[in-house]
């Protein structure tokens, strides 16, 4: 998967390019509007990511022309909140828009999304350690031990799965969960994260669910915790 | 003349009323005394005749002619300005030979007529022929009198009117200039009081006391701005004060707790620790930040966009389910009665729900019931959340919806809850063109919001319709499949 970044801020692309380069992206960068266009142009990308505000040539202007020859999707980013830059945004063919200060982990899912587009769909089950999800039927099971879920912990615990060993935001986990795409100082999603691992991790068992402080949580089996 | 200034323009506009109104008068006047002028010479010419050919009657031979040219010549005066002549066929019947044959005129015409001599002297002539008499034959006596005195007096009379009109012209634009500066005094007054306003007194109006009636309205409205601009301002001041406040101490612990870290050699742990601490604190930020820019969407004055109308029970229910298990960990139950339809933006309308609940679990007593009442009521529809809590003060109902405002002064638990939930709601009200409002009775807190019903929703549907014509949705974020 082949992303670019087209940034002014050092510091952004600087943390842009290493954190999408660890999670498995080769990550081209350009810090201006018009070595951004030529790359976006020449490279074959998977996606880029766009800034709105950018030295010569605008974010706007780039993505005009770019979808004038091509059709790459395309994440823009500003740290205006404006209708009408949303809008112009949108309406010059961007598919999504960021809002600064955003989290990393938003953009990581969002770019992770618009690239999975078009990929062969998932399988319906999902193995992590010795928990065993059905999609279809709805159903979890651990060591033979149906987990009895609601629908909405089953839902949250599918989205950790489908993403097992990334780590999950809780706007992200807001936004596929519920269905609910703004900010809220709501402890929902530790409530919900709560209920979940009380019915996912008995006494004993290994610990599958894992909070990672300040960024989410991470459904994935670690070995040092495996026995 | 400056015409920017009001008491110039409206002394220039009274002159021209002068002017116009003393052109009128003038050219009346002078016409007037002009055609009165001519009568009154006419009727003394006309007197004069008669009293000459009174005289002429006896003149019938050449002993009664010469008396009566005699008489003739000592009744003319020698400046020429009268003459009395007879023309005749016979020369020796001829009076005023001179005259006659120098002066351009018809000497045969029979009553009023006009003569000029050459030396361009204007005469007003009245002829009469008497009928042939004795040895007198058929005479025509002529009356001359000479113009120039009359002109002169119409010269006169022409120059004094156009004087006199150009000084009173003068004289009404310089009273009216001052009547209207005397008239404006007040307004000079305000400007002088106005020019005092300026933010380090906030508390300055202008006076409104003696004041002319027509001034009374726009002193008043302005006050009114102004008593408004400075409780927007003391708003402004306390928001600054409240956001510094807030964003000090997520800083503040960042800051202290990097530099702690960095003064020794860290293990692996601490500092993966101290990263972790500072990511909260970050969290902590870009949640105020990004809330900030929320609120300031509506104090922009921007309306919501994509509005659908929907029913706003269905819309609760959706809403609510997000806070399901937050509520059964509460132990507290949800009610919701009654239904209304109203255009709102879906999003908008799930955060507001989402907050009032949050907010009623957070300050709300344990367990029991929230009820959430939806209602049509004239041209408003509006969404009440109650719930059981401690009664909250007059004073305190006012600032509920105030931003970063808290009841409980010492600010405990900010790091979970940054004061702008009840803003935020006040916010999404306004975007919708509506208002929030807040209560307390009977034990029961009630928190809520009114929309416009959908008829007077206009500015925001024109809004909505303008947004869906792009033809592509505009969506914030995109739903990652689940």
């Amino acid at each position: 998967m082949k992303l670019l970044i087209i940034e002014d801020e050092p510091k952004t692309a600087g943390y842009l390019t290493r954190g999408l380069g660890e999670e498995g992206y080769s990550v081209d960068h350009a810090a201006n509007g018009v070595d951004g266009l030529h790359l976006a142009l020449t490279g074959d990308y998977d996606a880029v990511v766009l800034d709105i505000m950018l030295p010569g040539m605008d974010g706007l202007q780039v993505m005009q022309s770019l979808r004038a020859q091509r059709d790459t999707p395309v994440i823009m980013l500003t740290a205006r909140d404006q209708v009408d830059d949303r809008l112009r945004g949108l309406g010059a063919g961007a598919d999504d828009y960021l809002v600064k200060p955003f989290s990393f982990l938003e953009l990581l899912a969002r770019v992770q999304a618009i690239t999975r587009r078009g990929r062969a769909h998932e399988s319906t089950q999902i193995q992590v350690g010795d928990l065993h999800i059905d999609l279809l039927a709805r159903r979890a099971t651990r060591r033979g031990r149906r987990l009895n879920l609601s629908a909405k912990e089953f839902a949250l615990l599918a989205a950790l799965a489908r993403r097992r060993s990334q780590i999950l935001s809780k706007t992200v986990i807001t936004e596929t969960v519920w269905d609910i795409n703004f900010d809220t100082n709501t402890n929902v999603v530790e409530v919900a994260i709560k209920r979940l691992r009380a019915k996912l991790e008995y006494p004993g068992e290994a610990k599958l669910l894992h909070t990672v402080r300040g960024m989410g949580y991470v459904l994935e089996l670690r070995e040092d915790d495996a026995e | 003349m400056s015409t920017r200034s009001i008491a110039a323009r409206l002394g220039l506009m009274f002159g021209l009323a002068a002017t116009v109104v003393l052109a009128v008068l003038a050219v009346s006047l002078f016409l007037f005394q002009s055609y009165e002028l001519q009568r009154h010479n006419r009727d003394q010419l006309s007197a004069r005749l008669m009293i000459v050919e009174r005289l002429s009657l006896r003149a019938t031979d050449g002993e009664h002619w010469a008396y009566f040219r005699d008489k003739l010549a000592d009744f003319t005066p020698e400046d020429g300005s009268l003459y009395f002549l007879v023309e005749s066929s016979d020369p020796r019947f001829r009076v005023g030979t001179g005259f006659l044959d120098r002066a351009q005129f018809d000497a045969q015409a029979e009553g009023f007529g006009e003569a000029i001599l050459p030396n361009g002297q204007r005469y007003l002539t009245l002829a009469h022929t008497l009928p042939a008499a004795g040895e007198r034959p058929a005479v025509r006596l002529i009356v001359a009198e000479g113009q120039r005195s009359i002109e002169a007096a119409e010269w006169l009379l022409a120059v004094g009117i156009v004087v006199l009109s150009l000084v009173a012209i003068a004289a009404v634009s310089g009273l009216g200039w001052w009547i209207a500066r005397r008239g404006l005094a007040p307004v000079d007054r305000l400007s002088a009081y106005a020019r005092r306003l300026d933010a380090r007194d906030l508390t300055l109006r202008l006076p409104a006391d003696h004041l002319p009636t027509e001034l009374d309205g726009m002193v008043m409205s302005l006050n009114e701005a102004l008593a408004r601009l400075q409780r927007a301002y003391e708003q402004l001041n306390a928001f600054n004060a409240d956001v510094a406040h807030e964003l000090r101490t997520p800083l503040g612990n960042m800051i202290g707790e990097t530099q702690v870290t960095l003064a020794r050699a860290r293990s692996a742990d601490a500092l993966e620790s101290t990263l972790q601490s500072n990511l909260e604190e970050l969290e902590r930020l870009r949640a105020i930040v990004n809330s900030m820019l929320f609120l300031a969407r509506a104090d922009r004055g921007e309306s919501a966009r994509d509005l659908v109308e929907v029913s706003l029970r269905e819309e609760t229910t959706k809403a609510a389910e997000f806070m399901d298990m937050v509520m059964e960990d509460a132990g507290m139950a949800l009610q919701v009665e009654g239904d209304a339809r109203a255009r709102v933006e879906g999003s908008l309308y799930a955060r507001a729900i989402t907050n009032l609940l949050d907010n009623a679990l957070r300050h709300g007593d344990p367990g029991g019931t929230i009820e959430v009442f939806i209602a049509e009521t004239g041209d408003t529809v509006s969404v009440t959340v109650r719930n059981r809590a401690a009664p909250i003060a007059r004073e305190a109902l006012d600032h509920l919806f105030d931003r970063f405002y808290r009841a409980d002064p010492s600010r405990t638990g900010s790091d979970q809850n940054h004061g702008l939930g009840l803003a935020i709601v006040k916010a999404i009200a306004q975007l919708h063109g509506g208002t929030v409002f807040a209560m307390c009775e009977d034990g029961y807190v009630s928190v809520g919001l009114r929309f416009p019903r959908v008829a007077a929703l206009g500015e925001a549907a024109r809004v909505g319709r303008r947004a869906s014509r792009r033809g592509r949705t505009p969506r914030i974020s995109p739903q990652p499949s689940a």
